[in-house]
């Protein structure tokens, strides 16, 4: 309570006064820049690499030398995912999470993973200004941007989910199931009231489909504008005080933002989750 | 929506989205090479060794468990078998102790009944050294007697006495004096 009773007080003192400040700012850009005129790296693909090397520290020192009464850091590993898997397992049921943890697991902890990266100090501020050729100021490079501050990152985990969903949907229930799951009535209809519920349930499937193609893109910017709109209000309420002050304003951000951080990685996992479970529970009643 | 929709489905939409956000082939597939590759690595070195090992783990614990179940079994049967036992151990020892204090108290009878016959025999035996003492001293006593009266009489009268008369005198004075 403390804390609060002072940080609070600074912190509308520094809104206050940042109508003066404004201007001196810059914004991180929407997209993410190559580092380099030819080969196809980013600063959010550099971002993305150094999140690899650490899941795969962090993997090697876990589970290096595994041991059935677990210690240190094998523990956390064991608790993290088994807390996940036993989420999910109540979620999907426990043959459809076998079968599928190693994606929602890895969508999980990798989320997690970038997004808390994207929070440490110096990522998408850390960078130089660019000029153009007349030697006008045309922007600001920053050399790390946040994995998921790139809608890339977002658009690839999300369309690989969807051809996965495909997949697994068309293995659980085959091609019938998927297109009665898409276009049959549901709810049993005869006579007459079935004929003229065929093209309702037929526009219904349409709908459908749409909104399944739709999902995909859904994903990828929910996650991509959560993060980006996070550190972005981060750089914005540092540019609104002094440089020596620029820490403060953004503190109590930076503890919203590790719940944001948390919490989209859960909804990200949570809603493939969902449509996978949606789109297989036909499968589930037959078999 | 609508204005949604209707933006969405001009021609340039997907352009204009990509150019706004930098929706780029070459670095979505980049960033697909690089969440396979996060795939891999968890799969490979989290996923796997960890419900590999949770498996054992919960294997191991059920068969913990049979085991315990299996033991507690065992220590009941053993607990049963050793109460038997015991009842059975105290039931010969019961029975032991009795046969033991019928055998001493036969025996006891058996020594008691010897003595008594010990005894008898002692007492009977003594009896009749008892008896034999007295006669041979009552023979001594009534010999002595009849020599006494015998030599009284020769005495009295100052004659020799023949065996016949002192036989006489000896029978008349100890009928007079009885047994």
């Amino acid at each position: 309570m403390r804390f609060l009773a002072i940080i609070l007080p600074v912190w509308f003192l520094c809104l206050a006064s940042a109508h003066g400040a404004a201007g001196g700012d810059h914004a991180l850009p929407l997209n993410a820049q190559p580092l380099h005129d030819f080969l196809p790296i980013t600063n959010s693909i550099v971002m993305v690499w150094i999140a690899v090397g650490l899941i795969v520290l962090f993997c090697r020192a876990a589970t290096g030398k595994m041991s059935l009464v677990p210690v240190g850091l094998q523990n956390f590993a064991e608790w993290a995912v088994e807390s996940l898997y036993s989420f999910l397992e109540n979620l999907m049921g426990p043959h459809l999470t076998k079968r599928t943890f190693w994606f929602f697991g890895t969508i999980f902890f990798f989320i997690l993973t970038s997004n808390y990266l994207g929070l440490i100090p110096g990522v998408g501020t850390v960078g130089w200004n660019l000029k153009d050729s007349a030697g006008q100021a045309a922007g600001f490079l920053p050399i790390l941007r946040g994995g998921n501050a790139d809608i890339n990152m977002t658009a690839a985990m999300a369309f690989t989910f969807a051809l996965l969903w495909i997949y697994w949907a068309v293995t659980e229930i085959g091609f019938g199931g998927l297109a009665k799951h898409i276009f049959a009535p549901k709810g049993s209809f005869n006579g007459i009231m079935l004929a003229m519920m065929v093209p309702i349930f037929l526009f219904v499937g349409v709908l459908e489909i749409i909104s399944i193609a739709i999902r995909p893109v859904a994903l990828s910017f929910r996650l991509f504008g959560n993060i980006y709109g996070g550190e972005q209000t981060l750089e914005k309420l540092m540019a609104l005080v002094p440089e020596w002050l620029a820490f403060l304003p953004a503190l109590p951000f930076y503890f919203m933002e590790l719940l944001v951080g948390f919490v989209q990685a859960l909804v990200f996992t949570l809603l493939c989750a969902i449509f996978l479970k949606l789109i297989c529970d036909h499968g589930d009643e037959h078999h | 929506m609508f204005s949604f929709l209707a933006a969405a489905t001009q021609p340039n939409a997907l352009e204009t989205i990509k150019d706004t956000f930098g929706l780029h082939g070459a670095f979505f597939a980049a960033q697909a090479i690089n969440f396979f590759l996060v795939i891999f690595v968890l799969k490979k070195f989290a996923f796997g060794p960890i419900q590999a090992i949770l498996e054992q783990r919960r294997t191991r614990i059920v068969e913990g468990e049979e085991k315990l179940k299996r033991i507690e079994k065992q220590l009941a049967d053993s607990e049963a078998t050793t109460a038997a036992a015991i009842a059975k151990a105290n039931e010969d020892a019961l029975r032991l102790v009795a046969e033991a204090r019928e055998g001493a108290a036969a025996f006891s009878e058996q020594k008691s009944q010897e003595a008594i016959a010990q005894a008898q025999q002692i007492l009977a035996k003594a009896e009749a050294a008892g008896n034999a003492d007295r006669e041979r001293i009552s023979t001594e006593l009534k010999r002595e007697f009849g020599r006494l009266i015998a030599a009284t009489t020769s005495q009295v009268t100052g004659k020799v006495l023949t065996l016949e008369d002192q036989q006489r005198i000896n029978e008349e004075a100890l009928s007079k004096v009885g047994n």
